[in-house]
């Protein structure tokens, strides 16, 4: 068999191979989507899981653009998809719910009334926008350090929605945002999302920004900014996040900023880095393998029989399972199962890499450790 | 006169606490690049350790001996296990690790104790208050404040006048020489692992007396003031871990003074902000030294 698609790092150049580089994650990402529409169409008990799967999917997306490309591990997405999903939730919330629900909520947005595209758009938009402020001073640091301050972002994010009662109703939950993601709409996400990343990906600045992830003097040696080649992927990527999260809203309806702290992180980020945190194609086939586990764990925490052996085990256990998992990729294959390559449509013609390592965290290129000061 | 006196000391006792937490996280990221994302769950498990052994019926201060060299256990079994196979790669890799770990080493604690919050029975020496005059000071600050000066001590004469500290030292200073020169890497990972697991225990015990109720997801905060004690004083380094504890100890104090009612409920995003500032203006942090492990 000799079908016409390859696994590469790279694209071929020329406008031939962009097209195939672009259509090669839409073939994963329609794969990934035909599963999660049987499953649907199949099982109606499983419907809410297949659209929670699919946000997930948009967020796995948004989160490999931002750390495929500049090879900071963000421990702060949980921040956008949480402001994704007030500023979205909000924003659909019909006028009199928001009488009711929200009573002190200013003029603009309590008069807004937006349907489900405008909202996910609106949700991106305010997560983008707080991405942009913050990126400025935080995409200067590099490594740990980089990570610890976007776990910080996360902190700060978390406290603000608790306090900001009159926009959230927090700490109790908010309610009466309306129920309208369908499958549809998650699925028109996951492809616009893909589209982008791709783009993104494949573009100029995409390219410049992989420069910097891999050397960073080099990078900016040859004319490189570093800091906007950072700013761009975050900006775009908190925007992906933020409208999977008013999606996310407007599929569960009623959310506290609880729903959106550290313990959240463990899911994306294992779907990212079991994946392939620099693949498209990994993040989405990554997606579908934590989800298919955790659907496995949830019933084994609601006590299921499996082969005749009576299991059940107390809730949580499908974040040790992720924890194990996390701990086995990172051993023994810390790029992901699908490194850095991407499905691409069209043969390589190409010399093939040598190897696929050399392209994980664990042998990450050498970048400014934290430890500059030593 | 009065106020500012008990301020002093209110901002002395929290510091103390942060700065032992920083204390335990800064060793080992100097020997082997890990921010310990599962600090705060040792923290946990040995106040459930606490809490099981005096439930038991045995005396308090047999169950905190027993807890503490249990922590101190359990750290290096987890460092055996989980953390060796990744010393070398990236500090990145390592602290996603130790996320991982955080979320097998919680669960265990769900799986053994529940998830409703518990409540160890501390003798009255932890929640009596000595009146001074005007000054009211529960002893239980005296007794972290106590503890803290003789961990640091016992920290800094093991690390400079044991064969074994010299180890330490040398491994992270050059840690290609050390190996050189016969220093297996090995012993002086699990040395580390085995200091900051019983500096874990011991705060452990002091944390929740003051916090009160134990329940498996009460690591978070324990190890969020640890990171930003340690990237105030400059990760890595021992004395600026020490500092960092003790100047957020006295900033919580003084915000919890100064600022108006209203602002008081955003101050864990008042103090993140001055990290996230700190960590761009002073990469180094603001004892701004070299690594120097004591």
């Amino acid at each position: 068999m000799n079908l016409p698609i390859s696994f590469q790092r790279d694209r071929v150049p020329g406008l031939r191979g962009l097209a195939g580089a672009l259509v090669g994650p839409l073939i994963v990402a329609a794969l990934v989507c035909l599963v999660a529409w049987v499953v649907y169409d199949s099982f109606p008990s499983m419907q809410i899981i297949v659209l929670l799967f699919g946000i997930n999917l948009v967020m796995v997306i948004g989160y490999q653009l931002f750390v495929g490309s500049t090879g900071i591990v963000s421990f702060g997405h949980v921040a956008f998809m949480a402001l994704g999903a007030y500023a979205g939730g909000i924003s659909a919330m019909s006028v009199t719910e928001k009488s009711i629900f929200l009573p002190e909520l200013p003029g603009f947005l309590a008069n807004l009334e937006l349907p489900i595209l405008p909202a996910m758009v609106f949700g991106g938009l305010v997560a983008a926008i707080i991405a942009l402020v913050v990126a400025v001073p935080l995409m200067r640091l590099s490594g740990a350090a980089a990570s610890i301050a976007t776990l910080g972002l996360l902190v700060i994010t978390n406290n603000v929605l608790n306090q900001a009662t009159a926009l959230t109703h927090a700490p109790q939950s908010i309610y009466g945002i309306p129920e309208v993601t369908t499958l549809t709409w998650v699925l028109v996400a996951v492809f616009a999302a893909v589209v982008i990343s791709a783009i993104y990906k494949w573009s100029p600045a995409g390219l410049r920004s992989r420069a910097v992830r891999d050397d960073e003097m080099a990078a900016e040696a040859s004319g490189i900014h570093m800091l906007s080649a950072r700013v761009w992927p975050f900006v775009l990527s908190a925007f992906l996040t933020g409208a999977g999260g008013a999606l996310y809203a407007m599929l569960l309806t009623a959310f506290s900023p609880q729903s959106f702290y550290v313990p959240q992180i463990v899911v994306i980020l294992a779907m990212a880095i079991i994946g392939g945190i620099n693949s498209i194609s990994g993040g989405l086939v990554g997606a579908l393998l934590i989800t298919a586990l955790n659907e496995v764990m949830r019933r084994i925490e609601g006590g299921s029989s499996l082969f005749g052996l009576h299991l059940s085990a107390p809730t949580g256990i499908s974040a040790a399972v992720l924890g194990v998992a996390l701990i086995l990729m990172l051993r023994w294959r810390p790029e992901g199962l699908f490194g850095s390559a991407e499905l691409q449509l069209g043969r390589d013609d190409r010399r093939k890499p040598e190897s696929w390592k050399g392209q994980g965290l664990v042998e990450a290129p050498p970048g400014p450790a934290v430890k500059s000061n030593k | 006169m009065t106020a500012l006196l008990q301020h002093i000391i209110d901002a002395l006792s929290v510091g103390s606490t942060y700065a032992l937490l920083a204390l335990g996280l800064t060793l080992a990221f100097s020997i082997m690049n890990l921010i310990n994302f599962g600090y705060g769950i040792l923290l946990v498990w040995g106040a459930y350790g606490l809490l099981g052994l005096t439930e038991a019926g045995l005396p308090f201060g047999v169950a905190v001996i027993l807890s503490v060299v249990g922590v101190t256990l359990l750290t290096m079994i987890i460092g055996r296990v989980a953390f060796r196979p990744f010393i070398g790669a990236p500090p990145i890799t390592l602290l996603i690790t130790s996320f991982a770990v955080l979320q097998i080493v919680q669960y265990a604690a769900i799986v053994a104790w529940g998830e409703k919050p518990r409540i160890i029975n501390y003798p009255p020496a932890f929640t009596d208050v000595l009146h001074i005059g005007a000054l009211r000071v529960p002893l239980l600050e005296i007794i972290t404040i106590g503890t803290a000066a003789v961990v640091v001590l016992v920290y800094f004469v093991i690390l400079n006048r044991t064969p074994l500290g010299s180890k330490v030292r040398a491994a992270a200073e050059l840690p290609d020489m050390t190996r050189l020169v016969g220093i297996r890497p090995g012993t002086v990972q699990m040395t580390v692992f085995a200091i900051s697991g019983a500096i874990a225990g011991v705060v452990g015990v002091l944390w929740f007396a003051k916090s009160g109720a134990i329940t498996p997801r009460s690591d978070l905060e324990p190890t969020l003031k640890a990171f930003i004690a340690i990237v105030l004083g400059g990760l890595g380094n021992t004395r600026g871990a020490l500092l960092g504890g003790f100047a957020l100890g006295a900033l919580e104090v003084l915000m919890s003074v100064t600022l108006p009612e209203s602002v008081l409920g955003y101050e864990p995003a008042i103090v993140f902000a001055i990290v996230i500032a700190i960590l761009i203006l002073r990469p180094s942090g603001i004892a701004g030294a070299k690594v120097n492990p004591a």
